[in-house]
C-alpha cells in the first residue's frame, strides 16, 4: 500500500516537471501570469467535469469546513509569484535549493507536530538520515544548475 | 538583499507544503476531487485578478500559441489529485520527497531525449548522483515507517 502511493507521488513528480517544461515554455512567449492563468482556470474546469461525473456525496462540503482549509491557494499563488520575482535576481540554481529546503523543513515539522489536521509522524534517525541525503542531493542538483547557467 | 530574496523563495517552498498539508485531511473531509477544485478554483481567480491588473499588456494571444503548450492545467489536476490522495497516507515529507524523485527523473528524461521542445542535453552525471540520493532518503523514510 504504501510502495503505491509512493509510486502514485513519484507519478506526481513527474507530471509537475512535464507540466514545468510545458508552462515555461508558454511562459516566455506569453508572459508567466497569464500562463498560471490559463493552468488555474483549465484546471478548475476539468477538475469540475469530473467532480459532475465522478465523486461520490460527502457529508461536509466545502461551506461547511473551516474557512482556514479553504486557504491552500493563498499558499501556492504567491509562490508562482516569488519565483518569477526570485529567479531572475538568485538564479535557478539557488532557487530551486531554496524551494526544495522550505518544502523538506516545513513538511518534517507537518508531520511532526500533526499540525493543519495531519496524522502525527514523528521524527526520527531515519528521517535525519533522508535529510542528510537530501542535502546532498540537493548541492549536486545545485552544481548541475549553476555548470548549465555558466555553459548557457 | 540577495539574503532576503532567498528567505522568501524558502517561505515560498513552506507554502507549497502549507498547502499540500491543508488538501489531504481536506481531501479525507469532503473529497478529493472537491478539495482539487478549493486550489484550482480559488486559484484560477487570483491569477485571472493578478493577470488582469499586472500582465504586460499586448503578449501574444493563446490562440497562436501550439495547443499542446496549453496543457499545463490538465497536467496540474493530476498532480494534485494525487497529491490530496496520497499526503494523508504516507505523511507529507514522504510524499514530497518521491515527488522530487519523480520531478528530478523526468527532467533528466525530458533533458536527455529533447522531449517537448526543449533542447538536447544528455544526462548529467551530476543530477544522476542527486536522484540516486533522494532515492535512498525515500528508503530510509519509507524503513522508519514500516
Amino acid at each position: 500500500m504504501i510502495l503505491l502511493m509512493v509510486l502514485l507521488a513519484v507519478i506526481g513528480g513527474c507530471l509537475l516537471s512535464i507540466q514545468a517544461t510545458v508552462n515555461g515554455r508558454l511562459g516566455s512567449q506569453v508572459g508567466v501570469l497569464k500562463t498560471a492563468f490559463l493552468t488555474f482556470s483549465i484546471g478548475a474546469m476539468i477538475t469540475v467535469l469530473l467532480i459532475l461525473f465522478f465523486e461520490q456525496p460527502h457529508d461536509v462540503t466545502l461551506m461547511e469546513v473551516p474557512k482556514w482549509r479553504l486557504l491552500g491557494a493563498f499558499c501556492g499563488v504567491p509562490y508562482i509569484l516569488i519565483m518569477i520575482f526570485a529567479v531572475q535576481r538568485i538564479g535557478t540554481a539557488v532557487a530551486t535549493v531554496a524551494v526544495i529546503f522550505g518544502q523538506l523543513t516545513m513538511s518534517m515539522l507537518i508531520d511532526n507536530f500533526g499540525w493543519l489536521g495531519n496524522n502525527v509522524m514523528p521524527f526520527s534517525w531515519p528521517r535525519v538520515l533522508a535529510v542528510v541525503c537530501l542535502a546532498i542531493a540537493l548541492y549536486f542538483i545545485y552544481a548541475s544548475n549553476r555548470a548549465e547557467t555558466a555553459s548557457n | 538583499m540577495k539574503l532576503l530574496l532567498i528567505l522568501m523563495v524558502i517561505a515560498g517552498g513552506m507554502g507549497l507544503s502549507v498547502e499540500a498539508g491543508l488538501l489531504g485531511p481536506l481531501g479525507v473531509a469532503v473529497g478529493d476531487l472537491w478539495a482539487t477544485l478549493s486550489i484550482f478554483g480559488v486559484g484560477a481567480i487570483l491569477t485571472f485578478l493578478l493577470m488582469l491588473f499586472f500582465s504586460p499588456r499586448e503578449t501574444p494571444s493563446f490562440f497562436q500559441q501550439p495547443g499542446w503548450t496549453l496543457t499545463g492545467g490538465i497536467l496540474g489536476v493530476g498532480y494534485v489529485v494525487i497529491l490530496t490522495i496520497t499526503a494523508p497516507k504516507i505523511g507529507i515529507a514522504m510524499m514530497m520527497i518521491s515527488v522530487l524523485a519523480g520531478q528530478v527523473g523526468k527532467s533528466l528524461l525530458i533533458d536527455h531525449f529533447g522531449w517537448l521542445g526543449v533542447e538536447r542535453r544528455p544526462v548529467n552525471k551530476q543530477r544522476m548522483i542527486a536522484l540516486v540520493f533522494i532515492c535512498i532518503a525515500l528508503a530510509l523514510i519509507a524503513g522508519g515507517q514500516a
